[in-house]
């Protein structure tokens, strides 16, 4: 696992705040099946913003397309850690 | 830091000038900011880009915000029927969407740090129903509508939304109404006389501060309605 998305993993944990809960990459963070409530993925963007800030890049969760329920980044953790490593790749 | 929109002139300058004066830290965002004597960057908070590029500014310069106050605002006193589309739109724009896209953007910065506090402009024009005001009364229920909302939507973080709900406050916004249309509005409210900025900078101060910690999701009528 890339150090990025062991943080993101590590994150993701904290906000969750349930050791008994295994993260998985097809894990929903919207929607049907999510484990956080909507205050709870705003607060793991804001805890991304800053690993972003960290590895050099700005993290942008707020584009029409990062909010679009069909394709959002939130979809899974998977499509977030896609989403993340899209932007830093764009970035630098 | 306090950020304070349409702090160039009229009631944001006004609020600008009492906050600085109580040796807050201000940073004013206004369209042209060329002759403001304290701290301000351009923006048009209508354009969620020029609002973003700000918060990453400030996010990026490590810059504390502990309060917004949305004094960014146009009037439009016509009747609807006559009220031109662009008018409308520009009015719904810089009223109601500014004042939402400074909410979003802004929001993030007071929620990593898990406290602050929104100040939003309404017009006492949303309650009285006034005559003449009505494009301008629907952008300002909006941001009622909103406020309300968002204040349950901040609470977990410790993070206050109110309004604050002018009545005819003599500044350039009242350009082009007559003293005597100023009568009748005043007329309405409950302490029917006409207020100056500083009563309005007064409950700026009194919502910005801590011993304001209760209160939020409110709508603060200058003069009553």
């Amino acid at each position: 696992m890339s150090d990025f998305k062991e943080k993101i993993y590590a994150e993701l944990q904290e906000v969750i705040d349930n050791d008994d809960i295994v993260i998985t990459d097809e894990m929903p963070l919207i929607g049907d099946g999510s484990v956080l409530d909507s205050m709870k993925v705003v607060s793991l963007c804001i805890a991304l913003e800053d690993v972003a800030a960290d590895l050099g890049f700005e993290f942008d969760w707020t584009s029409n397309a990062a909010m679009s329920r069909s394709r959002s980044m939130f979809r899974s953790v998977g499509a977030l850690v896609e989403e993340f490593t899209k932007q830093m790749k764009a970035q630098q | 830091m306090i950020i304070v929109t349409g702090g160039s002139r009229g009631l944001g300058r006004s609020i600008c000038e009492r906050l600085l004066s109580k040796g807050q830290e201000v940073l004013a965002l206004a369209r042209s900011v060329e002759d403001v004597p304290y701290a301000a960057l351009a923006c048009d908070v209508s354009d969620y880009a020029q609002v973003k590029a700000v918060a990453k500014h400030l996010r990026q310069n490590n810059m504390k915000v502990s309060g917004v106050v949305n004094a960014a605002g146009i009037a439009a006193m016509n009747l609807a029927v006559t009220t031109p589309p662009d008018t409308t739109a520009r009015v719904v724009q810089v009223n109601l969407l500014g004042t939402i896209y400074c909410c979003q953007v802004f929001a993030p910065l007071m929620m990593r740090q898990k406290g602050g506090c929104f100040i939003n402009f309404s017009t006492i024009a949303v309650a009285l129903g006034l005559k003449g005001e009505a494009v301008y009364a629907a952008s300002k229920a909006g941001v009622e509508g909103f406020s309300r909302a968002f204040a349950r939507e901040m609470a977990d973080f410790n993070i206050r939304v109110n309004c604050i709900a002018p009545g005819p406050i003599d500044t350039a916004l009242l350009r082009g109404i007559t003293s005597d249309q100023i009568g009748k509005i005043v007329s309405q409210q409950i302490l029917p006389w006409q207020f100056g900025p500083d009563a309005v900078s007064d409950v700026v101060e009194l919502l910005l501060d801590d011993r304001s910690g209760s209160l939020s999701g409110q709508v603060f009528g200058i003069g009553g309605a």
